[in-house]
């Protein structure tokens, strides 16, 4: 046999076939041709290796580099860098996600080296249609073993003692089906291998098929020896034609050897095998289906017992085994069972694969052992979640599985945990969904491909999943009421009791786990008509205006400024929110984390046309002042919650006066929000607005210190409204803290917005990595002699809660971040601050938020010197006011306990919203507390129940769409805003975002898909 | 002769029998639907279900297609067999109304109130009509196509087969295509009615024989309203499906 000194092992699975892998095949083919490395160098298709995402991939053997994502274009330049010259190529290497240096070798790939491989250990290291090379790597060794060294009672016992289970889903014990068929009397018995994989996102038989089809003939003949078959079949899936075509290939070379046919190895053993083609019904995988189909019967499932053991295939006994359960044969048999039985748990032995697909990183096939948490596959075999977003729930065993939400995910993986979680091992899928995902929308997704696929022979299950598909799209559309949660949970329950087959008992798996575990989204779209995802397009009508708490018409504004109607734009935005000039600067833009045009490219920017829409509108009209009328009602706090309660009282013909402790309206808006960010010019007229429209303000008046609750009530206040914000920085809790050295956060804005001098010295340390702390950190650099600013904060930058934008600019501005660092102690001399103890910290395990938690390193203790420390880490409400006696709920949060939908608290006619019932939380929903607050106070001094009227969003006119040029819509980009140069904003606390140009504006105005239009032409159809 | 449970008391039966055929020697009432003595046992409609075994074990099977076995446990009449049951009698309302036999399954098993959309079909694809056929027939004129939620009866490519015999055994022994009762006249009036209801696919197709093929063999046509305005009610039901 001739000798290579490199092998190029190319993927050949469907998923980097389809990805160009032949094509890299033939140009490394021909590239070594042309260097004449023919013959030191060989290219070998092998079967998948999992990291189908990846694709097309190659892997460099003996060194075993990993290149990945391959285009013909690279080839030469690999041959010649690595080939010739011996120097791996950087650039084509992986990169995990979280980092940012490449990794060559594939076992040193976090999603390999977490894998456990027994069944894939071929995968990607042999040619498939090679049964060479599968004999090299001891393959057929076990079939030998069996049929020379063993009689078929140890093979069944071999493999009952292995304890392996069938990996098709139900995890019946494999062993004990063998023992069951083998003492079923009668002749001409046979085996089946199932690989009718229907289920949506789940192909692990196919790569096993494709990877290493010899392993499944091994086992079927070791098992038809067990059993005393003489015929077997494999039923595959005609969608699979790469693994049919490599299955029959096996079979022609295995018949070849002598491996299969008449008087195999010589023992006088009889056995062969022929493939059936199954044509694509899902519920063919059920077992008494598949044999009818094998028949050429229509596949729909029997009545068992008889079970297919007893009477099978043309009433004879026939054993059907999965294709990954076949697979697992040949190793019990040459390894042992003692070995086999070491791996998983106590009732789930061996390994099993998964298909890890969804809004995960690394999408592909894995190989574990039982037993493996499902945090371990997501985060260190799949690398986590992209885009920094939040896992909601993990889906597993295909369609008629379960949701397991995120609360779970330290469930062990094996058959019982699973199904008692209301989910099931199932084939092996496991589809990862985050928080775009309405779990609503997906229980429907899964009711509509069982809906389809259900056989029809039972009412319970054509019907059942008919009659819950259509509930979930009623609900879906927002038409849904609360009995229709009643009426899910009997139907589910119904279909699962009553229908006959596998696929009809467990069809309402998708409604009744999401049922369990995620009812508060059902809730939101029944009650609240609110899709909290923003997925069902019937209710939200455009992700941005139905995500905006206070539904801003983002949409119709957008539109009339690609039109470039600015005054109109200006009505539109003005008609929901009297505080346009600070939400157009400061507001967090939820809207645009749900922005379509953001899936796969970069999202409208909404909050800058809103301001372009302010800025280049020729109305910035001053309304009229309007003298209070009506009921008086005390409104504590003038931030963004206040000012939008009052207004909305005001409109609603109230008379409502704002109580400000501070001496300045805005609240934090005015203290909290620096200057740079938002400039007191914009926010005045913004306060101005407020007032117009009929309200009186009162600064200085501090709640406890010049007014009580009480006296407000005795001076005619019908209710109150308490948006006090969240202005107590929480402390520390390290040694030494308790020095005037130490600052929170909290304080330091407030002072330097209301211009007090603060010595600070030079040297600034802000700890947190949360918007305070951000703003602290830059405040403090535009201070007259602060020349060095440092921000500590233990997790990295990936981790950090503080706005993506509000890093850059502190990066910008010179601030250094000290990421995965922690104080540990403050260092005080003379009583004065000179540093602080820090110690390096690394991430660790993920924990519940799906954060990794970050771990203290030992012995790696450091200081920073500094002269003032500033805790940034979190704010409470600031309650001292309420004394030790009151009748106030108050949560372990130090905020107010409210009524869900009211905001009443539990004292009679006072009500809380903000941050003063949220914590630190955003301008934006505070203020649709505060809109919220003003229509339950309106209910309640009207003495009506308060019940608030929910309705499908939509937008209040219609807005023509731009027509685009062929040119306009190819060079479509984000416009970013323009912004102060930083070496400009040095010691300066002028505005650092200045806007988007008025045809820039238009230009980015015209990039928005319009999503509004599309249930538009809905509506008009249902209307019809 | 082998023994098992029912309903808590020991009995026997005779090898090979189905729970169904069991319970119904012992005077326990169970409904059914697609089941006929006459034709192989279906298992489609599930209103014969009976719950077996013990503990987490025990599910619901029908009876009808599943055998006795020596020392099986079953419960004939538990919470769980009559939700399921009522919820089926509940969907066979919504799809097809106008079915007396449906109709005495509701008022039968006290199904008060139906929670879907109606759909007023003529088919709950209990398949009696296809077993019928082929069974004591011997032909195999109808069969069922398409799955889940699609699945029809149909003639082979819809056209009429060879096979069919014009013998109306599938409507004879249809339990949905039939008139809904409207009631007798007046308080004191004896009705009747139900033993004289016609099929209704008469409404729907122009006459049963016809439907089959063959116009006015069997002479259903004399007397009723003129066929134009047949056809044109016809349309626009058509119209309305």
């Amino acid at each position: 046999m001739k000798e290579f000194r490199t092998h190029l092992l190319v993927c050949a699975g469907t998923g980097c076939v389809a990805a160009g892998s032949y094509e890299i095949k033939k140009a490394l083919e021909k590239e070594i041709l042309k260097r004449k490395l023919d013959d030191e160098v060989r290219v070998i298709a092998t079967g998948c290796n999992g990291f189908c995402e990846r694709g097309p991939i190659v892997v460099v053997q003996p060194d075993g580099i990993f290149y990945q994502r391959l285009k013909p274009k690279d080839i030469p330049q690999l041959v010649e860098e690595h080939l010739l010259k011996g120097r791996p190529v950087k650039n084509l290497m992986y990169v995990p996600p979280a980092g940012e240096k490449p990794v060559p070798k594939m076992m040193d790939i976090g999603f390999f080296s977490h894998q456990r491989l027994i069944v894939l250990k071929n995968r990607g290291r042999i040619d498939p249609e090679n049964i060479d090379e599968y004999i090299a790597f001891e393959g057929y060794q076990a079939l030998e073993k069996s049929l020379t060294e063993m009689n078929p009672d140890d093979i069944i016992k071999e493999v009952k003692d292995a304890g392996l289970r069938g990996r098709g889903g139900a995890g019946f014990p494999t062993g004990l089906k063998w023992e069951l068929c083998r003492r079923t009397p009668g002749d001409g018995k046979y085996v089946v291998c199932n690989a009718d994989e229907g289920d949506p996102g789940a192909f692990m038989d196919r790569s096993i098929l494709e990877a290493d089809p010899h392993a499944v003939l091994e086992g079927m003949i070791i098992g038809a020896r067990a059993i005393g078959a003489t015929k077997g079949f494999i039923y595959v899936r005609t969608e699979y034609p790469l693994a049919l075509q490599r299955i029959r290939i096996a079979i022609e070379q295995a018949e070849k050897y002598g491996l299969l046919g008449k008087d195999i190895l010589g023992t006088g053993f009889d056995f062969s095998i022929e493939v059936k083609r199954g044509a694509g019904a899902f519920v063919s995988g059920e077992e008494t289906s598949l044999l009818a189909a094998i028949e050429g019967k229509i596949g729909i499932p029997k009545q068992r017992p008889p079970y297919p053991v007893q009477r099978g295939l043309w009433r004879k006994p026939t054993n059907i085994n999965n294709v990954e359960t076949w697979a697992n044969v040949p190793h019990i048999i040459l390894r042992g069972a003692k070995w086999y039985s070491e791996i998983g748990t106590e009732g789930s032995k061996g390994t099993k694969i998964f298909s890890l697909v969804g809004k995960i990183n690394n999408t592909g096939l894995v190989e574990v052992p039982m037993g493996i948490t499902m945090k371990d596959i997501i985060y260190e075999i799949g690398g986590g979640i992209p885009d920094s977003k939040q896992i909601k729930a993990v889906q597993t065993g295909g369609p008629s599985g379960g949701c397991i939400p995120k609360n779970m995910l330290d469930l062990p993986i094996d058959y019982e945990s699973l199904k008692k979680a209301g989910s099931m091992m199932g084939s092996g899928g496991m589809i990862v969904m985050d928080e775009d995902t309405c779990m609503v929308d997906v229980a429907k997704y899964f009711m509509n491909f069982l809906r389809d696929e259900s056989c029809g022979k039972c009412l319970s299950c054509r019907e059942g999943t008919q009659r819950i598909w259509e509930i979930l799209e009623r609900i879906t559309k927002g038409k849904g009421t609360q009995a229709d949660i009643g009426l899910l949970q009997e139907l589910a329950q119904a279909t699962k009791d009553a229908s006959m087959c596998g696929l009809g008992q467990t069809a309402a798996n998708p409604v009744l786990s999401t049922l369990n575990y995620f009812m508060d989204e059902y809730e939101a779209h029944i009650k609240y008509k609110k899709c909290p995802a923003a997925v069902c397009k019937s209710i939200i009508s455009s992700p941005c205006q139905h995500t905006c708490p206070i539904e801003t018409e983002a949409p119709q504004y957008i539109a009339y400024i690609a039109h470039g109607e600015f005054e109109k734009a200006y009505d539109i935005i003005l008609k929901d929110n009297p505080l346009l000039n600070v939400c157009a600067r400061v507001c967090h833009h939820p809207c645009e984390t749900k922005c379509r045009a953001g899936q796969g490219g970069k999202p409208i920017a909404i909050r800058e046309l809103k301001r372009a829409a302010i800025e280049y509108s020729n109305r910035k009209r001053r309304s009229k002042a309007k003298e209070p009328t009506g009921a008086k009602v005390a409104i504590i706090g003038s931030g963004p919650s206040g000012l939008m309660a009052a207004h909305a009282l005001a409109h609603k013909g109230y008379a409502p006066t704002i109580f400000e402790a501070l001496p300045v309206a805005g609240g934090m808006l005015a203290v909290g929000i620096p200057e740079y960010r938002l400039p007191a010019k914009a926010l005045e007229e913004d306060i101005k607005r407020v007032l117009n429209a009929g309200v009186e303000i009162k600064t200085e008046q501090k709640l406890g210190r010049d007014l009580t609750l009480k006296k407000l009530f005795k001076q005619g206040y019908k209710a109150v409204y308490i948006a006090i914000g969240a202005h107590k920085s929480i402390k520390l809790g390290i040694p030494n803290e308790e020095t005037s050295g130490v600052i929170p956060a909290m304080r330091f804005l407030t002072d330097v917005s209301l211009g007090k001098k603060c010595s600070i010295g030079s040297r600034v340390g802000i700890i947190g990595g949360g918007n305070s702390a951000v703003d602290a950190a830059r405040v403090a650099n535009r201070l007259p002699g602060v020349t060095e600013v440092t921000i500590i904060y233990r997790r990295t930058r990936h981790e950090m809660p503080a706005y993506a934008e509000e890093i850059e600019s502190a990066l910008e501005e010179g601030i250094d971040i000290k990421f995965l660092t922690a104080p540990t102690e403050v260092i005080l001399k003379d009583g004065r601050v000179t540093g602080v103890r820090c110690t390096k910290m690394q991430l660790g395990a993920v924990d519940k938020s799906g954060r990794r938690r970050p771990i203290p390193i030992k012995d790696s203790e450091f200081i920073v010197e500094l002269g003032t420390l500033i805790s940034a880490i979190s704010e409470q409400p600031d309650l001292s006011f309420l004394g030790y006696e009151h009748d106030f709920e108050i949560s372990g949060w130090n905020t107010f306990v409210v009524e869900n939908e009211s905001l009443a608290t539990n004292v009679k006619g006072v009500f809380a919203g903000g941050d003063a019932i949220r914590g630190p939380s955003s301008v934006i929903e505070a203020m649709a507390d505060g809109k919220r607050a003003a229509e339950t106070i309106d209910q309640y001094l009207k003495n009506t129940p308060i019940e608030l009227q929910y309705k499908v969003t939509r937008p209040s006119v219609y807005v023509e769409p731009v027509k685009l040029t062929v040119a306009e819509t190819l060079e479509a980009t984000r416009q970013e805003p323009r912004k102060t140069k930083p070496a400009a904003r040095r010691k300066k606390f002028t505005e650092v975002d200045l806007g988007l140009s008025r045809s820039a504006a238009i230009k980015e105005a015209k990039r928005c898909l319009r999503c509004d239009l599309e249930v538009k032409e809905e509506d008009e159809k249902e209307q019809s | 002769m082998i023994s098992f449970n029912l309903n808590g008391l020991e009995v026997q039966t005779e090898d090979g029998s189905t729970i169904l055929e069991a319970c119904r020697f012992y005077g326990i009432e169970i409904p059914t639907l697609c089941y006929n003595e006459g034709l192989k046992p279906y298992g489609g409609c599930r209103l014969c279900l009976v719950e077996i075994g013990t503990g987490e074990n025990s599910k619901l099977v029908s009876s009808c297609t599943y055998p006795v076995e020596e020392g099986l446990n079953v419960r004939t009449n538990t919470r769980r067999v009559i939700s399921a049951r009522k919820m089926m009698i509940e969907l066979l309302v919504s799809i097809s109304p106008q079915s007396k036999t449906i109709q005495d399954l509701a008022s039968k098993y006290h199904v008060t109130r139906v929670r879907f959309p109606v759909r007023n079909e003529d088919c709950v694809l209990c398949g009696l009509c296809v077993r019928m056929c082929k069974e004591q027939m011997q032909s195999g004129a109808i069969g069922f196509t398409e799955r889940g939620y699609k699945k029809k009866i149909v003639t082979p490519f819809n056209i009429r087969s060879e096979q069919c015999r014009l013998c109306g055994g599938c409507i004879y022994i249809c339990p949905a295509c039939q008139m809904r009762c409207q009631g007798p006249d007046a308080p004191t009036d004896l009705c009747s009615g139900c033993l004289s209801l016609e099929p209704s696919c008469i409404e729907a197709h122009d006459d049963y024989q016809c439907w089959m093929g063959t116009t006015g063999d069997c002479g259903r046509c004399e007397g009723r309203p003129d066929q134009k305005t047949q056809d044109a009610k016809r349309s626009t039901q058509n119209a309305k499906k």
